[in-house]
């Protein structure tokens, strides 16, 4: 029977080793696990099974490494998309930031300078935000340029002149200044009344108008004093 | 007896699609001058490249209000009849228009006149349906197994 089937004899010791090389292969601690398998000096059968967990072993901590690079790249990866969302995020809320820009250029003069694409939407926007800040800022003249807007709808046009005369309900003179012969024709073919809305060439003449208006308000204040 | 057959059809070059998906107010102000871009390299005028924007802005606007989800497709066709056109159609899933008519009147939704002190709450002026049809050459709309559509086609 021994004939066919050889015993093999091992020290309680080495096998000892072996189940707690394997225990520290469980807590990957491979390393520890591999010079625990490599200490028997025996040539002998129960050595090929070690060196068959060795082999074992080293593959599964190269396994366990690739896995650890690939999920470092994988969180890295999806940090920067979380990083790109947030600056989607951020660059959205610029955009409505910049739809209507309001600027107080001087004290009591605001620039609603107006540039892009203008739709029914942005222009009832424009309307709603531009009226709030001439209350809050106590503005008195609101210079709205638009040097930037070639094509406009005819009713988004006629809202304009509409929120121009909107403006001074409010005691403050509105400007608007920039229109482009495109828009001019636009206006005067659905036939808008533009009594009371006073237009300059540019932003430029728009201020100096303003300056001036309110130089001849200061020295009539004086003549009055003195 | 064998014919020979012979190809007489001339190669049409297809169309040109591209797809937008429309969610914020924010898509409306990107894909605007996106549509421009394109409608200026298909060979339309300034003008008319101009007016596609707002057309393009009006309907994303509309979707980001109204519908629940929706695109906007650019079409860039340079073999339609006569010279190629440009189609804008704007997709969502929201309820159909019940009144195309009266939605597409200034200051009108599909259900009636708008009241003039709830336009500015309701975050618009009501006439962006109608400068959709006063800027395009051709103005459809159809309704889908699930939401609607609006075709704008601009002829080159």
């Amino acid at each position: 029977m021994s004939e066919d089937n050889p015993q093999v004899t091992v020290t309680s010791e080495r096998l000892q080793r072996v189940i707690q090389a394997l225990s520290f292969a469980s807590v990957d601690e491979f390393e520890q696990c591999l010079n625990l398998l490599q200490e028997s000096e025996e040539q002998d059968e129960f050595r090929e099974l070690e060196t068959a967990f060795t082999i074992f072993v080293q593959e599964l901590a190269e396994a366990k490494q690739r896995e650890t690079r690939a999920r470092l790249r994988a969180e890295a990866a999806n940090r920067e998309l979380e990083a790109k969302l947030e600056t989607i995020e951020m660059q959205q809320a610029a955009i409505r930031e910049l739809s209507t820009p309001i600027i107080e250029v001087w004290t009591g003069v605001l620039c609603l300078p107006v540039v892009g694409v203008v739709d029914s939407q942005r222009s009832a926007e424009m309307t709603e935000t531009l009226l709030e800040t001439i209350v809050a800022k106590q503005a008195r003249t609101a210079i709205v340029d638009i040097t930037g807007i070639d094509v406009m709808d005819t009713k988004t046009a006629d809202h304009f002149i509409k929120m121009a005369r909107a403006v001074r309900l409010l005691g403050a003179e509105c400007v608007i200044s920039g229109i482009n012969p495109g828009i001019a024709q636009t206006l005067t073919h659905i036939g808008v009344d533009l009594t009371g809305v006073r237009t300059m060439r540019n932003l430029r003449d728009a201020l100096q108008f303003h300056l001036r208006e309110t130089e001849q308000l200061a020295s009539h204040v004086k003549k009055e004093h003195f | 007896m064998t014919f020979e057959r012979r190809d007489t059809t001339v190669t049409r070059v297809p169309p040109r699609v591209r797809s937008y998906a429309v969610l914020k107010r924010e898509d409306a102000v990107v894909l605007a001058p996106q549509a421009r871009r394109l409608a200026l390299q298909f060979g339309l005028g300034a003008k008319r490249s101009a007016e596609i924007a707002i057309v393009v802005s009006e309907l994303a606007t509309n979707i980001a209000k109204h519908g629940i989800r929706g695109e906007i497709t650019l079409i860039l066709d340079d073999d339609a009849p006569p010279r190629g056109e440009m189609t804008v159609i704007a997709r969502d899933i929201g309820p159909p228009i019940r009144d195309l008519e009266m939605a597409t009147t200034d200051g009108y939704d599909d259900r009636g006149p708008i009241d003039p002190s709830l336009l500015l709450s309701r975050g618009g002026l009501g006439t962006g349906l109608g400068a959709v049809l006063r800027l395009s050459d051709r103005f459809e709309y159809h309704e889908l197994e699930e939401g609607k559509e609006i075709r704008a086609r601009f002829f080159r």
